[in-house]
């Protein structure tokens, strides 16, 4: 009971006691209100104008959604965007999630020397800017340097290379791969801690009634933590449909080549800024944050509603 | 040093009463414990005199002064909690002194109030400790020394020693017991444990769902209880009680249909029911025959004394204390005679009849 | 238990996936320390009597602003975390501590801003900032970032204040301290060690990010040092010696915060969102 935790105030009349309430919780309601939910209403509410020429603004109900979803110079960059962003989505849950929760599997087996460095030094990537880490792969993957062709000639697969980041087909795959390298420790770290988390006598139990160590990771604590590993996916949705740095720092605010690696947060930076093609458009800018924000937001009743409703939770 | 009085005190949580009408008076310099089973309401009775409970009605004065709406620190009493709640991050000192210092008592006299609480409690050497680096006993002691500090009129205790291991538990007991003599202060006392009440208190007031059910001083509580569910509580193991019927003047007999002569009140008739109670130590093992009957299950032997449980003819099970080396085993048959100038009766509703 | 074929596997394989972390981070501080010639005949080989040269730091040195866009970097990281941790810690207490009517809903509130990214509501940010004034200015950073921060800070220190024990309180209640001074003298210094956790976990985002400080101040001298070596890159991108020195001058601090303070980021990080 949460409640009786709460204190009686005794001796303390109605105004002194909301001053004290207003002396601990007003400043950070006001900043919070003022920076964070203000500006997120204002989006959204601009996003129901449009800008004429010297700044009059007209309510426009819901067109400019209906511009962004059927203009064509409108529609063809959104979907475009869209569809980048879910493949970038998907790439991260088909392989920054299952290759963090193999390190962590490994990381949580019992008397494992240096678990504690390994999980320092392979968190490491998830620590540095998004900037530097562009960047430093920029380097890497650059046909000047050589490092990536020297790599691949010495495992004989010489042929492979190719300026990755400058080819339609290949540069959001490179980016999104990237993205994961950096961002691989996440799902470790907490996937490791729920696996730690759960109690050794459970793998002992499996072990005396039979399993294998594959078995009773399978079947004991795999079904133990899908918990977080909901929370992983959730946490990855948020980020990936809000993710912006890694694409601006390696390919510019045109998220080159072509547009081929334009997802949700480039658009809106592109659209609200301008650029070298289109002046910029604050009600339009807010009109894509706004589809980002339903976007973000289905993905968090999906969550909310569906895997936490039906994924049953332990204590142990 | 003051008095404390309560009347017609009333709490509640939403609609669940924890406290109905309590009154209660704690004379000036007096140590008064109350208990009860848990959940009795006990705790929240002294919390509720702390000032750390709101109360829904009635009135609690401290010294003559009401102060049902003073804050805690106002009502000039100190409180020592069952988890100590010492300050983790200051030193012993510095938890000692904390309240005065921020009342603005100058610090010197906080010095010297510390040291003067240290020098009673032993906690010389340890002024300089953290709580962590103390024993449960020194941080027991801790905690009342910052109590002493702060010179109230009134001491509350919530459940001490519950914390501490039994020897601990009893060493401590004799400390406060002389504690109280020395400081001769007022002091009021939360525990479940009996044997506390009994050694320490001069008014135990036992608490029952909200009520109080009897206050006095120890021995009266158990040679008078006033009602079954004192004559319960008080006394270990508790007294055994049994249905009877008066047949006669001074004559009854059991439910099972045993007769049996018993001291009754003058105005008890013919075919009036009441409850027999006769404690342990009260009873004793005679042949069968003999005032009640009953067959022995087992004897439970603690050295001197021993306990014979046994199931009683017509039902429920008597405990009486027997030496610790009596030789009866299981399945005897036996009389349990009564002390005659011993027993209590109670009426239907449970209260003692006037004798 | 396990086979000492198995073992090895293990380790071979955790080896490995370290190897392919760390490989692109040492390749880069290992090469900025290098003369040009050696950076591209032997990446892969440390710094040597003959090839050592640090021509690169000196170019991101004598740039003059590298310096200012540490300063700004750090000022804008510790006026957060000194914001975020005080109002934080302030509004948890109040919300774990009191009763009253809009307890629940006003927790409700603040933690909307745990999930949904605070980026979205840019444009307007951007008018309400250039409206005070304050574009170009790291305040409007600070503010950002504070509010941006809080809800998570909020909701993991009110669980510290939680796990507080209520006779504490009740402890310096009877002491007769004021509800403010049980705030600042007793509640403050036990959340010592959650606020670490916490600063540490919301230092690093504030460090490394790039937008707002593109957005809000992207000139003037009020870059942080994540914008400031984006712009660098920009500017020298043909100056390999220059490049790798700019990346390692943003690498290396963070590196050290990190070996550092380490655990106090893993703790933070498990214990803020494994609800």
């Amino acid at each position: 009971m949460a409640d009786n935790q709460q204190i009686e105030m005794v001796g303390m009349n109605r105004s002194a006691y909301l001053r004290v309430l207003a002396f601990f919780l007003a400043p950070a309601v006001l900043i919070y209100t003022l920076f964070s939910v203000y500006p997120l209403l204002a989006t959204i509410f601009d996003s129901l104008y449009l800008r004429h020429e010297g700044g009059a603004l007209t309510f426009n109900g819901l067109g400019n959604f209906q511009t962004l979803l059927t203009d064509e110079t409108w529609s063809k960059p959104f979907w475009n965007a869209l569809r980048n962003n879910l493949i970038f989505f998907i790439i991260h849950m088909c392989v920054q999630n299952p290759v963090g929760l193999a390190l962590a599997a490994l990381l949580s087996l019992k008397q494992l020397a240096f678990r504690n460095t390994y999980r320092t030094l392979i968190f490491m990537p998830t620590m540095l800017s998004v900037v530097i880490i562009g960047f430093i792969w920029q380097l890497i993957l650059s046909p000047l340097w050589g490092i990536w062709k020297m790599g691949l000639n010495a495992v004989g697969l010489g042929v492979l290379f190719g300026p990755y980041l400058g080819q339609e087909h290949t540069a959001l795959i490179t980016i999104s791969l990237i993205s994961v390298w950096q961002f691989v420790g996440i799902p470790m770290i907490l996937i490791y801690t729920a696996l730690l988390a759960i109690p050794d006598e459970l793998v002992d139990a499996a072990t005396v009634d039979g399993l294998n160590q594959w078995q009773a990771f399978f079947h004991v604590k795999l079904p133990l933590i899908w918990p977080t590993i909901g929370l992983v996916s959730v946490l990855t949705f948020v980020a990936n449909f809000n993710a912006f740095d890694l694409i601006y720092a390696m390919q510019g605010a045109l998220a080159g080549p072509n547009f081929s690696t334009d997802i949700m947060g480039t658009l809106f930076y592109r659209t609200f800024f301008g650029n070298q093609l289109q002046l910029g458009d604050p009600t339009m800018g807010s009109t894509i944050a706004t589809m980002m924000f339903v976007i973000i937001l289905m993905g968090l009743l999906v969550y909310l509603y569906v895997i936490q409703r039906r994924i049953q939770r332990y204590s142990f | 040093m003051a008095q404390v009085s309560i009347t017609s005190l009333q709490k509640s949580y939403g609609s669940v009463d924890v406290l109905k009408d309590i009154n209660l008076e704690v004379e000036d310099g007096s140590f008064v414990v109350l208990v009860g089973p848990s959940g009795c309401g006990k705790s929240t009775l002294l919390r509720s005199i702390a000032g750390l409970e709101a109360v829904n009605g009635g009135a609690i004065s401290i010294g003559g002064k009401r102060v049902n709406d003073l804050a805690p620190a106002k009502r000039e009493i100190a409180m020592v909690f069952q988890s100590y709640a010492l300050y983790p991050h200051m030193d012993v000192e510095k938890n000692m002194g904390f309240g005065l210092r921020f009342a603005g008592t100058p610090k010197q006299e906080v010095a010297a109030r510390v040291a003067e609480a240290a020098r009673i409690l032993q906690l010389e050497a340890l002024l300089k400790r953290r709580p962590r680096e103390l024993s449960g006993g020194q941080r027991q002691r801790v905690a009342i020394g910052r109590a002493i500090v702060r010179k109230p009129q009134v001491f509350l205790f919530d459940e001490p020693l519950s914390n501490l291991d039994a020897a601990l538990r009893v060493n401590t007991r004799v400390e406060i017991a002389k504690l109280h003599k020395l400081l001769g202060a007022t002091i009021i006392y939360v525990t479940h444990d009996q044997v506390e009440a009994m050694t320490l208190a001069d008014k135990i007031v036992v608490m029952n769902q909200g009520r109080i059910e009897q206050a006095g001083k120890p021995l009266d509580l158990y040679y008078r209880p006033a009602n079954t569910f004192v004559a319960n509580f008080i006394g270990s193991p508790a007294m055994n009680m049994v249905e009877i019927e008066v047949t006669g003047k001074n004559k009854a007999r059991t439910l099972a249909g045993g007769e049996l002569g018993v001291p009754l009140p003058a105005r008890a008739k013919a075919g009036d029911r009441l409850t027999l109670g006769a404690r342990p130590e009260h009873l004793t093992l005679g042949a069968p025959g003999k005032g009640l009957t009953g067959q022995l299950d087992l004897v439970e032997r603690l050295g001197e004394v021993g306990y014979a449980h046994l199931d009683m003819a017509g039902g429920g099970r008597f405990i009486v204390e027997v030496r610790g080396d009596v030789k009866a085993k299981r399945g005897d048959k036996v009389g349990v005679v009564p002390d005659p100038a011993k027993l209590h009766l109670f009426d239907a509703n449970g209260k003692a009849c006037a004798s | 238990m396990r086979s000492r074929f198995s073992t090895i596997a293990i380790h071979a394989v955790l080896l490995g996936y370290t190897a392919l972390a760390l490989f692109p981070i040492i390749l880069v501080v290992m090469n900025s320390m290098k003369m040009k010639r050696a950076i591209f005949l032997s990446p892969l080989t440390p710094p040597g009597p003959a090839s050592f040269d640090l021509i690169g730091y000196h170019r991101v040195f004598s740039d003059g602003a590298i310096g200012t866009y540490y300063m700004n970097s750090i000022i804008v990281t510790l006026g957060t975390i000194f914001f975020t941790l005080l109002f934080g810690a302030m509004a948890g207490f109040a919300l774990s501590e009191y009763k009253f009517r809009f307890n629940k809903l006003l927790g409700l509130y603040l933690s909307i801003g745990i999930m949904v990214p605070i980026r979205l509501g840019s444009v307007a940010i951007i008018s309400l900032v250039s409206g005070m004034n304050m574009i170009n200015t790291l305040s409007a950073l600070i503010c950002v970032y504070v509010a941006q921060n809080l809800p998570l800070a909020v909701f993991i220190l009110s669980e510290f204040v939680h796990q507080i024990p209520k006779d504490l309180r009740e402890a310096a209640r009877c002491d007769g301290l004021s509800e403010y001074n049980i705030f600042f003298h007793i509640i403050l210094p036990l959340l010592r060690p959650a606020m670490a956790t916490v600063a540490v976990f919301t230092m690093i985002p504030v460090w490394n990010d790039l937008w707002f400080p593109l957005l809000l101040a992207p000139s003037g001298g009020k870059q942080t040092i994540t914008l400031g070596v984006q712009q660098f890159l920009g500017q020298y991108v043909t100056d390999w010696n220059a490049v790798l020195a700019a990346l390692s001058t943003a690498i290396i601090p963070v590196l050290i915060f990190y070996v550092l303070f380490s655990r106090q980021l893993i703790r933070g990080l498990t214990s803020g969102a494994v609800k």
